[in-house]
């Protein structure tokens, strides 16, 4: 660039005040527009480097360290090497067995969430009486459904857990919250034995259908992504496929889904970053029990640095994810 | 009669006309099919009957999820007005036999509910309003505008978005704990306090030294020279302030785009603005106004049912946030907010036989004071909230 600018003063010298000026105008104008760019991020660089990146180095200096508090005020940071890692794999007795089980709930849960999502936007998405309540219906768990809600089912269900060890007898009511009340799980599995394929997938969709009000109450968001989605899909292709005779299976296959599979890629990414950081999550449950439990010492430190390598397993995790799926998708503007 | 008088010129013109209005008449009475008939063409055909099949299909399906959906919250209402005995009562299951508003009345008495609603709808509002605005604003400069390491900063976006609340949680307190930025300030009252050790001290500068030499071996490192007294990292952190059990700490994340799923609004402020064409700022900078009066008077008035989703769903999660006011208010003295007042109020006594379904029952009454004012304003803003998802245009 600076070459090309050298020789083109040499040549025409009259012309290149001009364009020269020019050139200092426009370029004024790009920085310009990059610090109007820098001003409106500004809010969160500024948070992000003062804030949260001073956080995330001191995370990390917490999980290989000991916290002792002073009492005069402030705290004294000791360094322990290794040894919260080592902890954390060798002699905590249940935190590889609960990163493995958060694993293989996620494997489990984020086909379930994404696919019935789709499915569930895909029919909010035709015209027909009533839409605007089921849809509020429907997206009523992404409003009420956190924090302090699951919290208190949480609470209930390890009263009820505790009375039934106590030997007492649970009552009906509690069931309320589990599919069990709702789809009798006995009668499904004798179905599915009489239709006599293979034992995996019974017990997949049954636990499925046990888990139906989580999976529901943990798809909204999602359900709206893909919504948002399919709105986007203009009607004209729709129509076309019409006249051309295409049943709306094929449509569905040839249209919908080729053109929502972004979607899917994000959706995908949201609910694995969602589960993974939701408190009902096996890992996140467990950190908390430490946390509050007084029998561990230098449980702060320790919980760090096993979130810290869960941190490191859902980046991977999310990698292939993202890896895997980002060859299969198709997007219709290159650009983008 | 006439036809007599006509000539034959005009006869055969009559007759023609007639034959021509029989015709007529004959063609319209075979348009004109019999109603039974018009109704088996409509109803009786292949199409109709798949239309209505799936139609059935699609309401018994949406109906039994909407059921899944809204039972758990049925039973807690219902479950909410029974009194003691109908928790004793096997052949209550719904509806209570003797309903009451005893446990309403304990909890709004016993746990404070008013206050911690009034403390809530003011922390909710402002952390609401103040991400709503950033979020938008933020996603403004990510879409519209081109800048160095826009890609990076990007990223980092997605990356509070990704580190799980746990991970930081630790540094979380110990930031608001001590709260200081950088450890800068707490690296100049190390430095003033360590002149001020030496030049205070009565025998001048060498037994400054020889103190904090030992104040230091006393800390575990041994051997500093000078300079590394002076500008050591320090290891014991002073502090501008504790901000704990004020509204600092949410203001502070709020103000910065940091807050629950910060990332997420930002991100799809960013589609947003991206799916908005580059001609209506055009054409407000020809009209002579800057960057920031488009923004604010073009693009935000533009984005509002946007925004209203994303105030919607800050102001929702924040409300029944349980992770950041838990560890931010450790004193519930100071400021009761909704997620403490789940316990069992002591007004009402729960040591009878059906003890732990009666305070389930309680915590459940709990959940739902805390969500009725939620789901009033749910009633009123889902349309914009769900429009404004649509309209978002979010892709990947």
């Amino acid at each position: 660039m600076k070459n090309e600018i050298a020789i083109d003063a040499k040549n025409t010298a009259p012309k290149t005040k001009v364009s020269r000026k020019e050139k200092r105008r426009s370029r004024s104008l790009d920085v310009q527009k990059s610090r109007m760019g820098w001003l409106f991020v500004a809010p969160f660089l500024i948070g992000f480097l003062l804030i949260y990146l001073p956080m995330i180095v001191e995370s990390i200096r917490f999980s290989f360290g000991e916290i002792s508090i002073q009492p005069g005020g402030g705290y004294v940071l000791l360094d322990a090497g290794w040894s919260n890692y080592s902890y954390a794999l060798s002699t905590d007795p249940q935190f590889t067995t609960t990163l493995i089980g958060s694993l293989t709930d996620l494997a489990f849960d984020v086909p379930a969430i994404v696919i019935f999502s789709l499915f569930m936007a895909v029919l909010l998405n035709q015209k027909m009486r009533g839409r605007a309540i089921f849809r509020a219906i429907f997206f009523i768990p992404v409003i009420v459904s956190t924090g302090i809600i699951e919290s208190i089912d949480n609470a209930n269900i390890t009263a009820q857990n505790m009375e039934q060890m106590a030997g007492g007898g649970g009552s009906d009511l509690e069931g309320a919250n589990s599919g069990a009340q709702i789809l009798s799980v006995m009668d499904l599995t004798s179905l599915f034995r009489g239709m006599q394929i293979g034992a995996g997938i019974v017990e997949y969709v049954v636990s499925l259908v046990n888990n139906v009000y989580n999976i529901v109450n943990k798809s909204g968001v999602q359900m709206l992504i893909f919504l948002a989605g399919l709105q986007s899909i203009s009607p004209a292709i729709y129509e076309s496929c019409h006249i051309d005779g295409a049943s709306s299976w094929e449509t569905f296959w040839k249209i919908t889904f080729p053109m929502i599979s972004p979607m899917i890629l994000v959706n995908t990414i949201y609910t694995v970053i969602d589960s993974f950081t939701s408190q009902s999550n096996r890992m996140m449950a467990y950190l908390n029990t430490l946390n509050e439990s007084s029998s561990l010492k230098n449980a702060d430190v320790i919980t760090t640095a096993m979130s810290w390598m869960y941190f490191l397993v859902v980046i991977l995790v999310l990698a292939i994810v993202a890896g895997v799926f980002s060859a299969y998708v198709f997007y219709q503007r290159k650009d983008v | 009669m006439d036809t007599s008088a006509m000539t034959k010129q005009e006869l055969k013109e009559y007759k023609k006309q007639l034959k021509r209005e029989e015709a007529i008449r004959k063609i319209k009475s075979q348009e004109k099919t019999p109603f039974l008939m018009r109704l088996r063409y409509k109803y009786l055909t292949m199409y109709f009957a798949k239309k209505v099949l799936w139609s059935l299909f699609r309401f018994v399906l949406l109906v039994g999820i909407s059921y899944i959906v809204l039972f758990p919250y049925i039973s807690k209402v219902a479950s909410s007005f029974m009194s003691k005995e109908d928790f004793t009562n096997v052949k209550v299951l719904l509806i209570a036999m003797n309903p009451t508003l005893d446990t309403y009345e304990a909890i709004i008495s016993d746990n404070k509910y008013f206050e911690a609603l009034f403390n809530s709808t003011i922390l909710s509002l402002l952390c609401a309003i103040s991400q709503t605005l950033i979020c938008a604003i933020v996603g403004y400069g990510f879409a519209k505008f081109k800048f160095r390491f826009k890609k990076l900063l990007f990223v980092c976006v997605i990356l509070t978005m990704i580190v799980p609340h746990e991970t930081i949680q630790l540094s979380l307190f110990m930031k608001f704990r001590y709260f200081d930025i950088w450890g800068i300030y707490g690296g100049i009252q190390h430095l003033i306090e360590n002149l001020g050790a030496i030049f205070s001290h009565p025998e001048g500068v060498s037994a400054g030294y020889e103190v904090l030499e030992n104040a230091f071996v006393d800390v575990g490192v041994s051997d500093p020279g000078f300079f590394k007294v002076l500008f050591s990292h320090p290891t014991t952190v002073h502090s501008m302030g504790n901000m704990l059990n004020s509204y600092w700490p949410f203001a502070i994340l709020s103000l910065t785009g940091l807050a629950i799923k910060n990332g997420l609004f930002i991100y799809i402020m960013r589609q947003y603005f991206n799916g908005v064409p580059d001609e209506l700022e055009e054409a407000a900078y020809v009209d002579g106004a800057g960057t920031i009066k488009t923004f604010g008077k073009i693009i935000l008035p533009m984005a509002l049912p946007m925004m209203v989703t994303i105030f919607m769903f800050s102001f929702s999660w924040q409300w029944s946030d349980t992770f950041y006011t838990s560890l931010f208010f450790t004193n519930q003295k100071t400021a009761i907010l909704l997620p403490n007042i789940v316990n069992i109020p002591s007004s009402l006594d729960t040591d009878f036989v059906a003890k732990e379904t009666y305070e389930a029952a309680i915590r459940n009454t709990c959940g739902i004071m805390i969500l009725i004012p939620l789901v009033v304003i749910y009633m009123f803003a889902q349309r914009t909230l769900i429009e404004g998802v649509e309209r978002s245009g979010i892709t990947g």
